[in-house]
């Protein structure tokens, strides 16, 4: 017992620590996204591992449009030439490991109990796992996307786009997929205040993923009856929608439509994760601790 | 192997798949989630024959023969090798040392320790991928075939077993291995969803020689679909060779586990 206060105390005492050292309330958040940056550097062999695996997907999607397009005549006329195709494949694949985040820490955090000890913080859980996330990508960005790229440009047969235009609306739709997936993870996540079984939850938004989120096959090619569906459901505005923007197969009007419409789920699920984490936090039960 | 013997293997077996049906909804909701999420990766392939109709001059019924072969294997492998995907755990923990002491082998005290049951999703998507292929890709089922398909499967499950063994036995040296894993075991499944033609011919020599998982579906498809094979790299005789292929890489992987069990020193806690 007094092993648990004495816990609890010296958690309060680093929280205090911590908050003085930051100086305005609003780094706090910046703190944690460096520090979970730096978390990130611990790690050298993952990161050889993680940039390898990359190229591998890279190298298997690459190999198969090309394998296609050429035993199809047909295959030119679907949207995508065979150049494009290519593009779309390797842009796509950066983009997802740009996004690639730990969907497992709050399921962690509340098997373990640690939870409890950032429900205490005087903070925003959601604005805090955030943070982290961001800090996390910003790392791979910085060393997994640049290198990947880097070989990509040198490998294949791909230029970067030189119009500004794709940039800027690249960005934006990068910004907005991010955080669509950041909260698909996060209200995935929650699960764990209701049940402890939370990976078969999480192989079934593996698979809506691989499946919708156009990683591997573009949205185009999905047949006419299916389109609604797909079109309706959040996964596409992660990877397709930026990668899309990015290799300038969607521009103009279409862009900005598709733009709003990720806005959209960003604030439809920016007010679920908030309705869901009260309902969550009502519901906490911390297993030993 | 001695009776006794037999009997504590079965005894461990047995305790290990009650310990799992002793949670019955997750097993059944487990088994589902698998099943959405094997559909996804079908989803795919599917999406692309209905647009393309061939990958690399394989129809959607040969696509269906090849990747039921592949998650049947897979599934049959995991049935006796999941516990070494968490090898790691056991040398980082120390817990392996416990093992060493008992009298019986190590590798078979892993092995049954763990038997994943939830394998039952890839039997029920292998073998309707494997119906819907034959029919489908009109495969003609002789005696032949239907006895040539177990052993396929045999050559298969050594192939993967083994090269989770040899991933297994690199914790021997450097303790970790999590990442290797995910490479090795986990993502280089997606190489063979494909026919491996679709590959340059550096990648082709690759996996049928250095890793040889063009053997656990590829090569194999070859004689069930009476494909011709005249798009291989290979002489065609390379489609009946899985078995062997799977005793060589077996052999080869348990030989580096030996070596790497001499070689163990308890991290000491």
């Amino acid at each position: 017992m007094t092993r648990e206060v004495r816990a609890t105390d010296a958690e309060a005492e680093a929280v205090r620590e911590f908050l003085t050292g930051s100086g305005l309330f609003e780094n706090l958040y910046l703190k944690f996204a460096m520090k979970s940056f730096q978390k990130q550097l611990a790690y050298k062999f993952e990161y050889f591992i993680g940039v390898f695996n990359g190229l591998l997907f890279i190298f298997i999607f690459t190999s198969l449009w090309r394998a296609i397009y050429a035993g199809s005549e047909s295959a030119e006329g679907s949207g995508f030439t065979s150049g494009s195709i290519i593009a779309y494949a390797i842009f796509a694949m950066i983009v997802r490991i740009s996004m690639s985040m730990d969907d497992m820490s709050t399921i962690g955090k509340v098997r373990s109990g640690a939870i409890s000890l950032d429900l205490i913080k005087p903070m925003n859980y959601f604005s805090m796992a955030l943070s982290e996330s961001i800090g996390q990508s910003m790392f791979h960005w910085f060393t997994r996307v640049v290198p990947i790229l880097a070989v990509c440009l040198l490998m294949f047969d791909i230029s970067l786009p030189v119009s500004a235009a794709n940039y800027t609306l690249f960005i934006v739709a990068w910004v907005f997929g991010y955080f669509i997936m950041f909260m698909i993870n996060f209200l995935f996540g929650l699960i764990a205040f209701w049940t402890i079984e939370t990976f078969s939850f999480q192989l079934m938004k593996y698979g809506l993923f691989t499946l919708f989120a156009g990683g591997i096959v573009p949205i185009d090619f999905f047949p006419d009856w299916a389109r609604p569906v797909v079109d309706f459901l959040p996964f596409k505005y992660v990877l397709y929608v930026p990668t899309a923007l990015f290799i300038g197969h969607i521009g103009g009007a279409e862009a900005l439509k598709l733009i709003a419409v990720q806005a959209f789920w960003v604030a439809g699920l920016g007010f679920t994760c908030w309705g869901m984490w009260g309902a969550a936090q009502r519901k906490l039960v911390v297993q030993g601790g | 192997m001695k009776k006794e013997v037999f009997q504590i293997y079965l005894t461990m077996i047995t305790a290990s798949i009650r310990g799992k049906m002793e949670y019955k909804m997750t097993f059944l909701f487990m088994f589902f989630a698998l099943l959405v999420y094997y559909a996804g990766h079908i989803g795919v392939v599917l999406v692309i024959l209905t647009k393309f109709k061939t990958i690399a001059g394989w129809s959607l019924g040969e696509m269906a023969f090849l990747y039921g072969l592949m998650v049947f294997s897979q599934g049959l492998t995991s049935v006796f090798f999941s516990s070494m995907n968490e090898f790691e755990t056991l040398v980082v923990n120390g817990e392996f040392d416990r093992l060493l002491v008992r009298p019986l082998n190590p590798l078979g005290q892993i092995l049954s320790s763990k038997f994943e049951i939830i394998s039952l999703a890839n039997f029920t998507i292998g073998i309707t991928a494997l119906c819907f292929g034959s029919y489908y890709a009109g495969v003609e089922w002789t005696f032949a075939k239907a006895l040539f398909l177990p052993a396929v499967l045999f050559g298969a499950v050594l192939i993967q077993g083994g090269v989770r063994l040899a991933v297994s036995a690199v914790c021997f040296w450097t303790v970790r291995n999590r990442s290797l894993v995910h490479t090795v075991v986990y993502s280089s499944k997606e190489m063979i969803l494909y026919p491996v033609t679709i590959y340059k011919m550096w990648m082709q020599v690759f996996l049928t020689i250095l890793f040889p998982l063009a053997f656990v579906n590829f090569y194999p498809s070859h004689y069930f679909l009476n494909r011709d094979g005249s798009d291989l790299l290979f002489h065609p005789v390379i489609q009946y060779l899985t078995p062997v292929v799977g005793v060589i890489v077996f052999t080869c992987a348990y030989a580096l586990w030996r070596v790497g069990v001499n070689h163990y020193q308890s991290v000491g806690n």
